[in-house]
């Protein structure tokens, strides 16, 4: 691009390109919430699983499952504190998602401390289905991804009725359904939405 | 009766770089670079008019013993980025 003077249909096209441009800044490409949903659902089936063969004590997928994330977590630290490349755009939504994200987390960690200190189980992962309907809406609506919104919802309706039913094999089947429709629908979706649009970059630049 | 077009605005690179930044809270210089194809030259050129104008705040800083250039939109920039759109609406629909 060049220093020169430009029509006024021309001035328009320029602002339209450079626009839709920055916007591509903003899309997510769900593998987050693949790998997150796909995590929290095999979790709960394998609970689900172990309720009825008693392989291991109630909650041992659980706690493998929150080693696994705190190994993610200190891996995704690291990299971006060492190895990832410097950032060169911010955009008004990432930073949204970074404060989303440090609340989801600080209120995840006190419902599975509040599960730890007498909360009843049943109830604990009630709650949090609830939250992950909460942030799935946030992120689904700052993002304008109508399969998160309706994904929130549905998740929220697995929440409800995970609060009423009796067993903790039950809740676990509400909690596996909620990040089906909540985080791994989405997930794939997005996923599918972002490859094309790259595909179609790389088109352009060809 | 027709507005005059914003003159720093009316330009090909200003332009674009204006429009990047009105989407985004900041941008290095390396981003507003690798979108619009500019040189590096002729950006920094550009960047500096529209600094002058009072259109964007330029922030120079060293990271990583690398110099760092980041550019943010003022909010007289988005006035007159706004007022640019307007009037361009106003020609090209008479």
């Amino acid at each position: 691009m060049e220093e020169k003077p430009i029509s006024q249909q021309e001035s328009l096209l320029l602002i339209q390109q450079m626009i839709q441009t920055a916007k591509r800044e903003q899309k997510d490409d769900g593998k987050g919430w693949i790998v997150w949903g796909w995590m929290l659902f095999i979790s709960s089936v394998l609970t689900i699983t172990n309720l009825h063969f008693k392989w291991f004590s109630t909650y041992f997928f659980w706690n493998v499952f929150g080693i696994a994330s705190i190994l993610i977590f200190i891996y995704e630290t690291t990299y971006f504190l060492f190895v990832s490349k410097r950032i060169k755009v911010r955009t008004y939504t990432k930073d949204l998602f970074e404060k989303l994200n440090a609340g989801f987390f600080i209120s995840l960690m006190f419902i599975i401390v509040a599960i730890n200190t007498g909360v009843p189980p049943t109830k604990g992962f009630a709650l949090l289905i609830s939250l992950y309907a909460f942030w799935i809406l946030i992120y689904g609506s700052a993002l304008n991804f109508k399969p998160s919104v309706v994904g929130a919802y549905i998740t929220w309706a697995f929440g409800i009725v995970a609060l009423f039913v009796k067993t903790f094999e039950l809740v676990m089947v509400m909690h596996a359904l909620g990040v089906l429709f909540g985080y791994i629908i989405p997930g794939h979706i997005a996923y599918k939405e972002f490859r094309k649009l790259h595909r179609k970059e790389m088109a352009e630049i060809v | 009766m027709f507005k005059e077009l914003d003159p720093i605005l009316h330009s090909q690179l200003r332009l674009a770089v204006m429009s990047l930044l009105i989407s985004v809270k900041e941008a290095e210089f390396t981003y507003l670079k690798e979108k619009t194809n500019a040189t590096a030259g002729n950006l920094s050129v550009q960047i500096q008019k529209l600094r002058d104008a009072g259109y964007i705040d330029v922030a120079k800083q060293f990271k990583d013993n690398y110099p760092q250039t980041t550019c943010k939109i003022t909010t007289k920039g988005v006035d007159a980025f706004e007022l640019y759109v307007k009037v361009l609406n106003e020609y090209i629909n008479r």
